[in-house]
């Protein structure tokens, strides 16, 4: 140290005073904001429940009429019924398909695992109503390749359109929460336990059943409990599946008795959403005390088994890789070449080669059509604002809750986490009763706002999934130092904490724009003429019998989704680089 | 430059009391070391003095300003307390260049973007970083992130610096460097100091005074000779090098001298005590002498002996206890008469 360097006045550069905003005045915005927008849709909707006439006629009374309507009715418990029988059965398949799958993508020498463990999660992304539209093409009564089984081959088929037909759907479709968790589970114990295993002397199979299967007894117990209540709420499978055999599940029960309803907005629906809502929010619960808290969302460090050596599936290696292999083609390439053929002809039969039946009317009703052409567009708008904003506020929402001295940020990630438990529909049931008994609903109910919100609302969960665990990776000495040198805790949030978190906010809002785009259920009570959005468009033509142009929308939709998360890849990837 | 003030500081996790009404002094350009192992209360006091902690008790000011009083439920914001801190992560942010992580304090004080240039240039030359300014933090060693670290810290001229364990994060020898560096810097600068360390070596090289704590209290305060040569507390005189304890029985005279069951003659020792008294020496392992005279005092077993580079150190048995002892050269097993020679033995409790 050579260098001398004169230095100022002891008391250094003086921060100016008064032009610090307080911390606190802006955190409380935020909090009562969150409660709002999470608590306000569901207490209207509890209220409607109870009043014997709608809110907006007058002369309404308390009452449990509406609890007792729906226990009168046999449709109801019908519901009930095929419902339970549906979700135990999907729960049963995606779980034990799942697991298994993970074990032998983790743990065993499978041939092509890596890629594998990519392509199984294909159903994420592919937007679910187009993938149910594809499921109906391919192997639906009519579907393509049940004729060629049946018509040609006259062999016995399945059927679709049944509560095990419909369960394998659903299990396709939940196949990657299952996947990740045991994925991950696995991931984060020690592979020596299962070396351990084999210098005793146990072989392949032993080991799984002896070791790893009892390892991941507690993420096979956690991810059954979240895919039976997502099993309790499907909406889609049963609207476009059940109608053949006249079957109908708890969701379909609610949307059909509210549209069919010769009252306006019967009170006994509301009584319905309300059951379900206390019922998923009951299991989730027990869910979440299983897991520990939060513990879940942070990613467990991989142990550097430098020595791990998979167990060798023998002579099974190549026969079961064929059987993953297949099973992929079966569950989403297929369906996704069903999807793109039913939007190129005008009927998908067996009868008549396809190329006979070629058509462009599909898509030419797709591009000339206005509801078609509206729904896309405000799909596009609705996912892209509500994206946006939806990041912005839960990434500030998140710094509050975990790097401020705010007094209540403990209720934050409860009130991030729960609308993403609240079924889809019953979300919208409530949004569409809030809009209706809160002063400022008059200002969205009637625009794309109202959507919006409801969509956003929805997905706000997933937002914080994605912006929890980077937050909590970083040092929390880094917002220390920016306090330390004289920044506020607004100024430390915006200059050092958001711009560091920067990958996983374009994630995060990729993310919310793929899953805003695919969703629906959240609006199918708010959707007016002019506010289509892609989603309840196709549930809406698809009840009238117009099958191709919805297939055109779906590929659209899958379109825009694998664009957007192909140019999303290379900004996150560019973003870590910086 | 300020000095700072700590009164009966208190903080408890729970039932786990982690300070327990500490006090203590640092004074004007003064570097005074936090030292003691993990969990003994030194990073919880630096993080109250930063501001990032919130004791329930106690008074902490930094010259005429008062940062906690807790009686007059004053308490200043961290980000007001005006302190130049380097974090044991260093805590460099990642998004920003160099010059942008030391510029960052001066924009945060609104400084005119010609008096910011110049600044970051001054202080990145300070710490020899000046060829650095438009590197990203992953592309630094991790010295260099540590010189960052100290530049952002002194880039608004506070008068105070905090030090959290700034060299765990270095390779010995860089870590050498580091601290000569540091300490020059400081001297230069006339920055008034607190060092957080578990390290004795780093605390005895750098310090003016040292402050041991152990299970949030304060054990010892003092100069490196002092802690080292009058330990007073056992705690300290075990963390603080290594030592040998003797207890026996204080026999009063021209000169204070204990007896032991060993050392039937006795020791003599420095400071007062009542005769009579049951009290324990400590004795470092280099004061010990061997001899082959007989006369020079009992005569003790050898149990093994390490080389280690400058010195030998020994096992002894000596009765019931064991002895550690270092020589320059490597023990004679048939010379091992232990000798403690006057002066060097001292009274801990």
């Amino acid at each position: 140290m050579s260098t001398v360097v004169t230095v100022d006045a002891p008391t250094g550069i003086r921060a100016r005073r008064g032009a610090r905003i307080p911390a606190s005045g802006p955190q409380a915005v935020v909090w009562i904001g969150l409660v709002v927008l999470v608590v306000g849709p569901l207490l209207p909707l509890l209220y409607a429940s109870l009043r014997s006439k709608p809110y907006y006629l007058p002369g309404g009374v308390f009452t449990l009429q509406g609890y007792r309507t729906l226990f009168d009715d046999p449709a109801f418990w019908q519901a009930v019924r095929n419902t339970l029988q549906f979700a135990v059965l999907t729960t049963v398949l995606s779980v034990a398909a799942g697991a298994a799958f993970a074990i032998l993508c983790g743990r065993t020498n499978l041939p092509g695992r890596r890629i594998y463990s990519t392509l199984l999660l294909a159903p994420v992304v592919i937007p679910p109503l187009g993938l149910i539209v594809g499921w109906v093409a391919v192997y639906g009564q009519s579907g393509y390749l049940t004729g060629l089984v049946s018509r040609n081959l006259h062999l016995p088929v399945w059927n679709l359109s049944s509560i095990p037909g419909m369960a394998v759907l659903a299990a396709a479709v939940t196949i990657p929460i299952s996947f990740l968790t045991c994925q991950s589970a696995l991931a984060g114990t020690d592979t020596a336990l299962e070396d351990a295993a084999r210098s005793a002397g146990a072989g392949p199979l032993q080991v799984i059943a002896r070791v790893t299967l009892p390892m991941l007894r507690p993420a096979i117990l956690n991810c059954a409990v979240l895919i039976f209540a997502l099993a309790l709420e499907v909406l889609g499978i049963a609207l476009f599946l059940g109608p053949p055999a006249h079957l109908d599940l708890y969701a379909s029960y609610l949307y059909k008795s509210w549209s069919d309803s010769v009252v306006p907005d019967p009170a006994f629906v509301s009584a319905g959403a309300v059951l379900l809502l206390v019922v998923v929010s009951l299991l989730l619960l027990v869910r979440n005390r299983m897991l520990g808290a939060e513990q879940r969302f942070i990613a467990t460090a991989v142990r550097g088994g430098g020595s791990y050596q998979p167990l060798d599936l023998r002579r099974w290696r190549r026969p079961l890789s064929f059987l993953v292999g297949a099973f992929i083609v079966l569950t989403s390439l297929v369906p996704l070449l069903g999807l793109v053929l039913m939007s190129c002809v005008k009927a998908l039969t067996t009868l008549v080669a396809p190329w006979h039946l070629f058509t462009s009317s599909n898509w030419h009703q797709v591009a000339t059509d206005v509801t078609f052409r509206r729904s896309i567009t405000n799909s596009l708008i609705i996912a892209a604002v509500g994206g946006a904003i939806t990041v912005a506020f839960v990434a500030v929402a998140t710094v509050i809750a975990h790097r401020s001295k705010f007094v209540l940020r403990r209720t934050i990630p409860p009130l991030l986490v729960y609308p993403r438990a609240v079924p889809g529909i019953i979300l919208g049931i409530g949004f569409f009763w809030s809009y209706l008994m809160i002063g400022p609903g008059a200002y969205v109910r009637n625009n794309l706002w109202g959507e919006l919100i409801a969509l956003s609302v929805r997905n706000i969960t997933l937002a914080y999934v994605v912006i929890y665990p980077s937050l909590a990776r970083i040092n929390e000495e880094m917002d220390r130092a920016a306090r330390a040198t004289g920044a506020g805790w607004w100024t430390t949030t915006r200059r050092i904490l958001l711009p560091i978190l920067r990958p996983s906010l374009i994630a995060a809002f990729l993310l919310m724009f793929v899953t805003i785009l695919n969703d629906y259920d959240p609006v199918v009570f708010l959707q007016k003429p002019g506010t289509e959005v892609i989603g309840v468009t196709m549930l809406q033509y698809w009840q009238q019998g117009v099958v191709g142009p919805v297939a055109a929308l779906a590929v659209v939709q899958v379109l825009i989704v694998s664009v957007v998360l192909g140019i999303g890849a290379r900004a996150i990837r560019s973003a870590r680089h910086a | 430059m300020p000095d700072i003030r700590v009164e009966r500081l208190a903080k408890s996790y729970g039932k786990q009391r982690v300070l327990d009404e500490i006090s203590f002094t640092v004074r004007d350009k003064e570097f005074v070391t936090l030292l003691g192992p993990s969990g003994c209360g030194k990073t919880t006091t630096l993080m109250s003095i930063a501001g990032f902690l919130t004791p329930e008790q106690g008074l902490i000011s930094c010259g005429d300003v008062t940062f906690l009083d807790t009686d007059a439920r004053v308490n200043v914001a961290a980000e007001r307390r005006n302190l130049g801190i380097v974090f044991q992560s260093y805590a460099i942010w990642p998004h920003l260049t160099v010059a942008g992580n030391v510029a960052f304090p001066l924009k945060i004080r609104r400084q005119n973007k010609r008096t910011i240039k110049a600044r970051v240039a001054e202080v990145l030359d300070l710490v020899e970083m000046g060829d650095y300014a438009g590197r990203y933090p992953h592309q630094l060693s991790g010295g260099q992130q540590q010189r960052v670290a100290l530049a952002r810290a002194l880039a608004y001229s506070p008068g105070v610096l905090l030090l959290d364990e700034p060299f765990s994060n270095l390779d010995a020898k860089l870590r050498e460097r580091a601290r000569d560096w540091l300490k020059q810097l400081q001297h230069d600068l006339g920055l008034t100091t607190v060092f957080v360390t578990h390290d004795q070596d780093e605390a005895m090289a750098l310090s003016d005074r040292i402050v041991v704590m152990s299970a949030g209290q304060i054990l010892r305060v003092g100069t490196p000779e002092e802690i080292y040569r009058e330990p007073a507390d056992r705690r300290v005189a075990e963390f603080v090098g290594l030592c040998n304890f003797l207890t026996g029985t204080v026999r009063a005279g021209v000169e204070c001298r204990v007896i032991t069951s060993e050392f039937a003659d006795g020791i003599a020792v420095r400071g007062e005590v009542t005769d009579g008294a049951d009290v324990t020496i400590a004795v470092r392992p280099e004061d010990i002498a061997l001899s082959a005279d007989p006369g020079a005092g009992p005569e003790a077993t050898l149990l093994d002996t390490s080389f280690l580079g400058d010195h030998y150190q020994s096992r002894l048995a000596l009765g019931d206890v064991e002895l550690i002892v270092h020589t320059s050269t490597r023990p004679d097993p048939d010379a091992l008469h232990v000798h403690i020679p006057p002066g060097v033995a001292t009274l801990v409790t």
